[in-house]
């Protein structure tokens, strides 16, 4: 799984013991985010596979602008779908990632497998 | 929390080229800005934040095929009670379906008593409607939310203004 590099983002993966981390720097701020990422997630997808783990690491990430957000919301979604577990972890110390996250917690269930925490 | 302090308070009044790589370009500016007057990180984090999504929206929806150019505006204006007011006016064609879907959505996110509520609930209608179905409007109903702000829009003469009034002493 290759890294994703576009303007201003970036986004890097490695497989942690079986759990595919990535760390989000820089800033989402195309016109059109999900025309960059959701390519990239689905290859993501693809490598992680059924009942896989994916954590998104969002603590150094500097600013993603509210399409970007609109992006997550359908991953999030298409986890679910396909029995992935992904959870999402931010700094909490910064209000703006705490305001934009803890807002996602309307996606948690009981099936675990969407879940937020703080770095 | 006193974070507009002077007596003067402060005003940013521009006009801006329609190139998307000038909202990223004015959304630090802003921050780096209000960082260096004001110790509130968090207060121009979301003035910035604000600046950015308004201005995204101006050039994601404003008529920039046959509206005037020199239209598209950013005011930033601060006074010392702590509120500070983003506008951005840009063209837009009043018979535009995209007037009365701004003025709509506004007019919603207003509805709801707290805008915490208006933003869970765009997120739930985003995730239960189709892919690419319409534009998500999720930038109007985050500013409100994550920037505290009153939204408030006005069509007039093929311009729009929106204005968002964020109040940084309830933060």
């Amino acid at each position: 799984m290759e890294n994703l590099q576009s303007g201003d983002l970036t986004i890097e993966v490695a497989d942690v013991d079986g759990v595919f981390k990535c760390w989000w720097k820089g800033k989402s701020n195309e016109r059109n985010p999900p025309e960059i990422l959701k390519p990239w997630f689905e290859k993501l997808l693809a490598a992680v596979g059924e009942k896989g783990t994916i954590e998104m690491h969002f603590e150094k990430i500097e600013h993603f602008n509210s399409s970007t957000i609109t992006a997550l919301i359908r991953l999030i979604q298409i986890c679910r779908k396909s029995n992935i577990k992904l959870a999402m972890v931010y700094d909490q110390t910064l209000k703006w990632q705490r305001l934009s996250f803890d807002a996602l917690r309307v996606f948690e269930k009981n099936d675990e497998l969407f879940s937020l925490r703080f770095a | 929390m006193s974070v507009i302090q002077d007596e003067i308070g402060f005003s940013i009044d521009m006009t801006v080229r329609n190139e998307w790589r000038n909202v990223d370009l004015l959304r630090t500016s802003v921050q780096n800005c209000f960082t260096a007057v004001f110790a509130d990180v968090d207060g121009c984090h979301a003035i910035a934040m604000v600046t950015g999504e308004l201005l995204e929206n101006a050039l994601k929806y404003g008529d920039w095929l046959g509206g005037d150019r020199a239209m598209f505006r950013l005011r930033v204006h601060g006074t010392k009670n702590n509120v500070v007011t983003v506008s951005v006016q840009n063209p837009l064609k009043e018979s535009d379906a995209n007037a009365q879907a701004l003025l709509t959505a506004i007019e919603w996110i207003n509805s709801f008593p707290k805008p915490e509520t208006a933003y869970r609930a765009r997120m739930m209608q985003i995730a239960q409607s189709e892919e690419d179905a319409a534009p998500s409007r999720l930038g109007l109903v985050r500013i409100a939310f994550e920037g505290n702000c009153r939204l408030a829009a006005r069509v007039d003469n093929s311009t729009v203004i929106v204005t968002a009034a964020l109040d940084l002493s309830a933060a």
